[in-house]
């Protein structure tokens, strides 16, 4: 009890402090600013014949109203919904009448009540795909194309992979590390460049600290648990397999919903060259999930549950990323991705330090492999 | 052994991902046909026909702080009284002030106004009178009034800053005929007149113009919000669209005379187009006979003059800047035409 008025005694003076400065205005502090501070996130457009309807959100410290929305140089009617001020962090859908024509850019410059701009650009004007089942069927095809079928083509390298020797598998390990690696420091470079369009109140940094340590402290901490129980090398390695093809399966997922709101604004780059590139690119990723199961004798069924959870989730990611996309959404899933996969990446490390105490140069060919293989079909689809 | 439970486990995932692959691939391209071929077959004629540039709502006199319809034709003659030796004496009293105007529904902008109005009021004289301007500066900041026309040097505007609270009488002859602006001249200029520290100074020639019907004055100028120094809305007597929401009522065969002022700032030149029409353009109005027939003028910073023009034709005529950005961000407007009653 004592302690707990102990404890309780700065929460009373900060109470204390806090109505001070209510009461005083300022306690002495007039620090008002001489134009008001406002900010805007621009969430999602959505382009139909004759309207462009953008959903802002207020990420300012008051509510917000809206003055007047220039396209182009021209003055648009709109509707806001709902009408009236924006609550701090709320949104509103804002339809604007505009004849677009397809392909072309707009910028679109939004005046609030204080005559304070705020700017958006459509960079090839297109229409929004409506939400339907065929629409879920393109999700449901791109995450197939870009997340499951080159895990499940990788996979396939199994066979190939169990006449090579303990050398070559150490190797291949290091691979995996190299190709984890360069993932994960490719989501995070993404994460920080969608940061940059969140308002201040997402915290854009913090928020991919959060996901980012956060996926890679729950692996961990998962890693440990586990290993408590059996330890025998199989179910080690087996283990390992499934916690790659989870950091792989988070990364797609992140993957997924860049790529699913691109697509749903017509923005998408998904000619047939990006979508081999993409295939050629995530092959590696099946490869990263058999690696360590290379002596093992895996079931078809096992096989299949890595190849989902590692490839399924960029299905997943394309519909959220296309239905639901909110930007400080993203910016956390590929956080959670970079994390998952840098964990899985350490966790090899650690195996095959435990496993294979020479071979310096085969663990460091291996990684850098890994890396460059990446970097090589990244060419393909930056 | 070994390789039997290779090919057992391997054989049926390497056939049933494509095969699932292939499945969705053909229901996907057999969906793909029907919207495509609607959205390129879709008339977008309804959108386009009914497309006009424009605020959202229409901005009422309360929120603007004056009326746009009664400053084109509100020309003050001032306080009228004979001179010994029989000169015409016009006394007026001018305030400059800072006055919070709607420009853009709900969207205030405060303007530096001489009597709380942009344009400021249309100053008129017949060449020759004297004119009297008891100026007031009730801002903040310094400002004096600037006339184009004859005066001597101390009356001109420039090195007399006014300050805060102070008074300057500006005394001169009216002269030369034409339609002149006055504007604001303390440091930084465009800062000063792009704010609304401007208006037009008429001088009649003695024994006036050839007779019109009706006298409008407009003035040209740009409203730049967030001050970057590049004009975000543009308007004729201050208001985007105000008389494209309000349209100014004519009748058919009325002689119209446009008194026509350009004080945009920060764009190099505006311009003024008149619709299914022509008019008589006579630069400055220094001169009673016209200098060009057409239906569009250009003007640079401070540049004027007057036009004249009736309509045959009842119905409504847009009139704008031919810069059609200008005219898109609320430099537009409308003539209504109708019978004569």
């Amino acid at each position: 009890m004592k302690t707990f008025i102990l404890f309780l005694i700065p929460v009373a003076l900060l109470g204390v402090v806090i109505a001070l400065f209510v009461l005083t205005g300022g306690a002495g502090l007039n620090a008002k600013p001489a134009a008001p501070i406002e900010s805007i996130d621009f969430e999602r457009t959505e382009m139909h014949e004759g309207t462009i309807a953008l959903t802002i959100r207020n990420t300012g410290p008051d509510p917000l109203s809206l003055g007047y929305i220039a396209i182009r140089d021209l003055v648009a009617t709109y509707t806001a919904k709902p009408s009236g001020p924006i609550p701090r962090m709320g949104t509103a859908i804002i339809t604007i009448a505009y004849p677009w024509v397809r392909g072309e850019a707009y910028d679109i410059v939004l005046f609030t009540a204080n005559a304070i701009p705020f700017s958006t650009t459509i960079g090839a004007a297109a229409e929004t795909l409506p939400v339907s089942a065929i629409t879920m069927l393109s999700f449901t095809l791109i995450g197939l194309y870009v997340g499951v079928l080159p895990v499940f083509l990788g996979i396939f390298w199994l066979p190939a992979l169990r006449k090579l020797g303990p050398n070559a598998f150490t190797w291949l390990m290091a691979l995996t590390i190299g190709l984890l690696i360069f993932l994960g420091i490719d989501a995070v470079a993404e994460a920080f460049e969608k940061q940059g369009g969140l308002g201040s109140p997402f915290q854009g940094p913090g928020l991919i600290g959060i996901g980012g340590i956060g996926a890679f402290m729950l692996l961990d901490a998962l890693s440990k648990r586990r290993s408590l129980a059996k330890d025998d090398e199989a179910s080690t390695n087996e283990r390992i397999a499934l916690r790659i093809s989870m950091g792989i399966g988070l990364h797609n997922l992140g993957e997924g919903l860049a790529i699913g709101s691109a697509f749903m604004l017509g923005e998408a780059n998904l000619g047939m060259f990006f979508v081999i590139g993409f295939i050629l690119q995530n092959i590696t990723e099946g490869l990263g999930i058999i690696a360590p199961l290379v002596k093992q004798k895996p079931s078809v069924k096992y096989l299949a549950g890595l190849g989902l959870l590692g490839g399924g989730p960029a299905i997943v990611g394309t519909w959220l990323g296309g239905l639901v996309a909110i930007p400080a959404m993203s910016v956390f899933f590929l956080a959670l991705g970079a994390g998952a996969v840098l964990e899985v990446a350490f966790e090899i490390g650690k195996f095959i330090a435990k496993k294979s105490s020479a071979l310096p140069f085969t663990i460091f060919s291996g990684v850098l492999s890994g890396m460059a293989l990446l970097y090589v079909t990244g060419i393909l689809i930056k | 052994m070994r390789k039997s439970a290779r090919k057992n486990s391997v054989l049926p995932v390497w056939i049933g991902v494509p095969g699932a692959f292939l499945v969705c691939t053909i229901l996907a391209s057999c969906f793909e046909a029907a919207p495509t071929t609607v959205s390129h077959t879709s008339d977008m004629s309804s959108v386009h026909t009914t497309f006009m540039p424009g605020y959202s709502q229409d901005l009422g006199v309360d929120g603007i702080g004056f009326d746009p319809m009664a400053i084109l034709e509100d020309f003050d003659y001032g306080k009228v009284s004979t001179l010994l030796d029989g000169r015409t004496l016009r006394e007026y009293w001018i305030v400059a002030e800072a006055t919070t105007v709607e420009v853009a529904p709900g969207v205030y902008y405060e303007a530096w106004t001489y009597n709380g109005r942009v344009p400021g009021p249309t100053i008129r004289a017949t060449e020759g009178d004297l004119v009297r301007i008891y100026f007031t500066n009730g801002m903040m900041h310094p400002h004096t009034m600037h006339f184009h026309g004859f005066h001597p040097a101390e009356m001109d505007g420039v090195f007399e800053p006014v300050l805060p609270g102070a008074s300057f009488l500006y005394e001169f002859e009216a002269a030369p005929v034409g339609v002149h602006p006055y504007h604001c001249h303390i440091m930084p200029l465009a800062s000063h007149i792009s704010r609304g520290l401007y208006g037009t100074f008429i001088v009649d020639p003695k024994g006036g113009w050839p007779k019109v019907d009706r006298e409008m004055v407009m003035v040209m100028s740009g409203i730049d919000l967030d001050f970057d120094n590049t004009n975000d809305l543009y308007a004729v007597n201050f208001i985007p669209f105000y008389y494209d929401k309000h349209p100014i009522q004519i009748f058919i065969g009325e002689r119209i005379r446009i008194y026509l002022v350009n004080m945009l700032e920060f764009d190099p030149v505006n311009s003024f187009h008149l619709h299914a029409n022509f008019f008589y353009y006579y630069p400055t109005g220094t001169s009673l006979v016209s200098a060009e027939y057409t239906d569009t003028v250009s003007q640079v910073q401070a540049q004027r003059g007057i036009l004249e023009f009736s309509y045959q034709f009842p119905g409504k005529y847009m009139f704008h800047a031919h810069k059609t950005e200008f005219a898109e961000l609320g430099w537009t407007g409308l003539f209504e035409v109708r019978d004569r009653p």
